[in-house]
């Protein structure tokens, strides 16, 4: 094993121990562990074995499996962006909405 | 968010036109009702104000010349323009943080609904490029009582050929990309000037809190099927309001978060 695979391995464990000590109390969360766990389990995988995803690559018709795995980060990271996004319109709204009450409960009248 | 600090809450600006007739000021002598009038005592004026301090006493002071319901929501100005609204008669509604001209029309309208006896609602930007006498008649154009909205448009046939061509083509092209728009057969949404009864009122809720919540407003009215109309009005271009101009490049902001508002929880 090279140093490299031992840095990734520990890495991906690392946030798979992260990932699992917060959020814990959200039921709907538990697809997104589940799905983490799978990624985990594949991260590790590839980083044992990096030739084996050059041969899934060419099921799907990709040369390398590097090529694979920028194609994969690309859509990831559009993914994410979009919903970091969602996510931070939808605090906006509910901060919004805390403003509002704060000014509606100080609203000050004309005296005439 | 839309930053709008240097932009006011109206979209958008066209350079003054050639013949500027519209730049005379309004005067409370043209047929005004004393405040308190029957006709007007259930009306609620709504004036969203950012940073308005120079303006905001004289159409604060022009408002209610007509109507004795003012309140200004001051969002989060830091130049003194709450304490000038409320000098000038209107009640003060202050976000503690500037949330942005959406926030704003919603929270006074939420003020407004609570109060007792309203029953007539509209929105006027605070920077006074709206005239009193527009929302008279357009007041009038609702008690007809067979709409539950009006919108003020600048695109009517008399006044169509003062608008820049480029921006005019602009302009028309975003309602046209509004499929709620074209359904509803609405010329310019983004006016600031709306009239509307308690229906409207009390089912807006509008969470675009920058500047899309206009074409927000026309996706509420399509969706909840209230029946809107649309009333010629003539916008002022005073050097002030025309400083306060958008730019024209937010409107690619505003298309953008109207094609990802379906998109949102509410």
């Amino acid at each position: 094993m090279s140093w490299i695979q031992v840095l990734l391995i520990s890495a991906v464990l690392a946030l798979l121990v992260y990932l699992l000590r917060s959020r814990t109390n959200a039921k709907a969360k538990a697809w997104v562990k589940v799905g983490y766990l799978l990624f985990v389990i594949t991260a590790v995988y590839a980083v044992l074995r990096p030739d084996d995803t050059t041969v899934v690559a060419n099921w799907l018709g990709v040369d390398r499996g590097a090529d694979l795995l920028t194609y994969a980060l690309v859509i990831a990271f559009v993914f994410t962006t979009l919903s970091t996004y969602l996510r931070f319109k939808e605090l906006e709204l509910r901060y919004a909405r805390l403003a509002r009450a704060v000014a509606l409960r100080n609203a000050r009248t004309p005296e005439h | 968010m839309v930053r709008w600090s240097e932009s006011p809450y109206t979209w958008p600006h066209w350079p003054a036109p050639s013949n500027r007739r519209g730049v005379v000021l309004w005067t409370s002598k043209q047929r005004t009702p004393p405040p308190g009038n029957a006709r007007t005592a259930d009306v609620w004026i709504i004036v969203p104000a950012f940073n308005e301090a120079q303006v905001i006493n004289t159409v604060v002071r022009e408002l209610r010349s007509t109507f004795p319901h003012v309140v200004c929501i001051d969002d989060g100005s830091g130049d003194g323009t709450a304490d000038i609204a409320l000098a000038a008669g209107a009640h003060v509604v202050t976000h503690p943080v500037n949330l942005g001209q959406g926030a704003a029309i919603q929270t006074g309208v939420e003020y407004a609904r609570s109060r007792p006896g309203a029953g007539v609602f509209a929105t006027f930007d605070a920077d006074g490029q709206h005239r009193v006498s527009d929302v008279v008649a357009m007041i009038e154009r609702l008690r007809g009582g067979d709409v539950d909205i009006v919108i003020g448009t600048r695109f009517a046939p008399s006044s169509a050929g003062r608008t820049p061509l480029l921006k005019r083509v602009i302009l028309r092209a975003a309602a046209w990309l509004s499929p709620a728009s074209r359904r509803l057969g609405l010329t310019d949404s983004h006016n600031g000037l709306r009239v509307f009864n308690r229906t409207v009122a009390d089912n807006l809720t509008l969470t675009m809190s920058g500047m899309s919540h206009a074409g927000e407003f026309v996706a509420l009215i399509d969706e909840n099927g209230w029946r809107v109309t649309e009333q010629p009005v003539e916008i002022r271009y005073t050097d002030y309001s025309m400083s306060k101009g958008q730019p024209l490049l937010n409107g690619v902001n505003i298309v953008f978060d109207g094609f990802l508002r379906g998109r949102m929880r509410r």
